[in-house]
């Protein structure tokens, strides 16, 4: 393969639950078949969001750097955190601005509108097109496999705990099925005035 | 377009007759036949501790157009006479539909022969290896299909064997086949298998305890198949239509036709 979004693999994943959100991605990087680090996260948090990037490494790492100049620029201007919405519409203007030349990834938005503390994820594709999705988001290489998961295992209004187990189950099984993802994972769990993050080892091949 | 196109669909030619360039200089023309199609639709099967229960949608796709709603892909293999009463094997065929039926009258016509000159059906076992011969002789010019063979073996348990394309075969507690293979696998790995699933409490790291494998029952089995295919069709636009079931058990096979969703 030798498509930009699947020279260096990873998976990312969001749903929504009852006043709350979790968004999990894999660990690994790689460079085609070669693993190069099992210590790789795709989710960024900026404030009260949370972004999660699959696709192109670097771009990953760059898009990140990007929008953390851009959250910081926008605090220092408003002073106030960006709310998911607004980040989201921030996230797409930014990415359609490269419309010719775009950054490979696949970015994933979660967190909870600080006004009304509604959970909000989203995707996008690669120029900026937003999906608004009530239930769950995926992205990256394990994308098929985590449709297949999430379609089956998500329920509308989880709790805080089933949300973590629905979220981790459905990301580690289905990066089991793929060779570009897995190696480790990380779930975060957003509510209001609380974020748990964890680490999951999941297998080591 | 197509060259970074994560969308499977728009990176080759979807038809047998691939499209003859309009603005092709004159003089040398390439003609060319493409022998195959995919024709989409996703298989499941699943064995039990005395049963085997294999599955598949009734949707025949070519490209974006649905040709039919019902064009079964699950098959009893090896009854006497052709209405199959005492069929004591199950095949499902998914990937090129004209292959997949060839393969199908193939094995069955084979397993009739077995049956006329030994005078006792052929076993799960012996037709599993057979299959692979089969699809193996045509190893430089293949059956495009996925196949997976499902039965009960000598001591009465569930069995199911998948093959790849060009016959290699393995013995499997369940397999997923077709276009949506990849979104239904890692839930029968999770909810069959009970993969990444531990018993809570049991320690951290390499302590913890995996939760026991234990053969499912048959009544939650058709739920889980259900299931399974109703996400498929969910996220996946050549799975739909009508959702084929057949259950081999010791008293015969049981068929039946659900539907699923048309869009």
């Amino acid at each position: 393969m030798s498509s930009p979004f699947s020279i260096n693999g990873g998976a990312c994943v969001a749903m929504v639950g009852k006043d709350c959100v979790a968004i999990a991605c894999d660990l690994r990087l790689g460079l085609q078949a070669l693993t190069v680090s099992n210590n790789f996260p795709k989710i960024f948090q900026y404030g009260d969001v949370f972004l999660g990037l699959t696709g192109l490494a670097t771009d990953v790492s760059t898009v990140s750097d990007l929008f953390r100049y851009k959250v910081n620029m926008y605090r220092l201007r408003e002073e106030r955190n960006i709310a998911p919405s607004t980040f989201a519409n921030l996230v797409s203007s930014s990415l359609y601005e490269r419309r010719f030349g775009p950054y490979f990834v696949s970015p994933v938005v979660a967190g909870l509108d600080p006004k009304s503390g509604r959970p909000f994820i989203c995707g996008f594709d690669s120029i900026g097109c937003i999906d608004f999705a009530k239930d769950f988001i995926v992205s990256g290489t394990a994308s098929e496999q985590l449709f297949g998961m999430c379609e089956s295992l998500w329920e509308p209004d989880l709790g805080p705990d089933d949300l973590f187990e629905t979220i981790s189950q459905a990301l580690l099984s289905a990066v089991d099925r793929d060779a570009l993802s897995g190696w480790g994972a990380h779930v975060y769990i957003v509510e209001k005035d609380k974020v748990t993050k964890r680490l999951l080892k999941g297998r080591q091949d | 377009m197509a060259m970074f196109s994560q969308n499977p669909v728009l990176n080759g030619p979807n038809y047998s007759f691939a499209e003859v360039p309009k603005d092709a200089v004159d003089g040398l023309r390439e003609h060319r036949f493409n022998p195959y199609t995919d024709n989409g639709g996703s298989t499941l099967a699943i064995a039990g501790a005395d049963f085997a229960i294999m599955a598949g949608d009734t949707r025949l796709t070519s490209g974006y157009s649905i040709n039919t709603r019902y064009a079964p892909k699950v098959f009893k293999i090896g009854g006497t006479t052709s209405s199959q009463d005492d069929a004591n094997l199950l095949l499902s065929v998914v990937g090129y539909a004209a292959d997949g039926e060839a393969l199908q009258e193939r094995l069955d016509a084979i397993c009739k022969m077995y049956r006329y000159r030994h005078g006792k059906p052929m076993s799960v076992s012996a037709c599993a290896k057979r299959l692979s011969t089969i699809m193996y002789q045509k190893r430089f010019f293949p059956y495009y299909v996925y196949a997976i063979l499902g039965g009960l073996d000598e001591d009465g348990r569930g069995a199911v064997y998948s093959y790849d394309p060009v016959g290699s075969f393995e013995r499997e507690q369940c397999r997923a086949g077709g276009a949506a293979a990849s979104l239904i696998m890692p839930f029968l790995d999770n909810q069959v298998n009970f993969k990444n699933q531990y018993v809570p409490g049991t320690g951290v790291g390499h302590e913890l305890k995996e939760r026991e494998r234990l053969p499912l029952p048959r009544n939650e089995v058709e739920v889980l198949v259900k299931d399974a295919f109703d996400s498929a069709v969910e996220r996946h636009i050549e799975v739909g239509d009508g959702l084929q079931i057949m259950i081999i058990t010791k008293d015969g096979i049981e068929e039946k036709v659900l539907p699923l969703k048309r869009d």
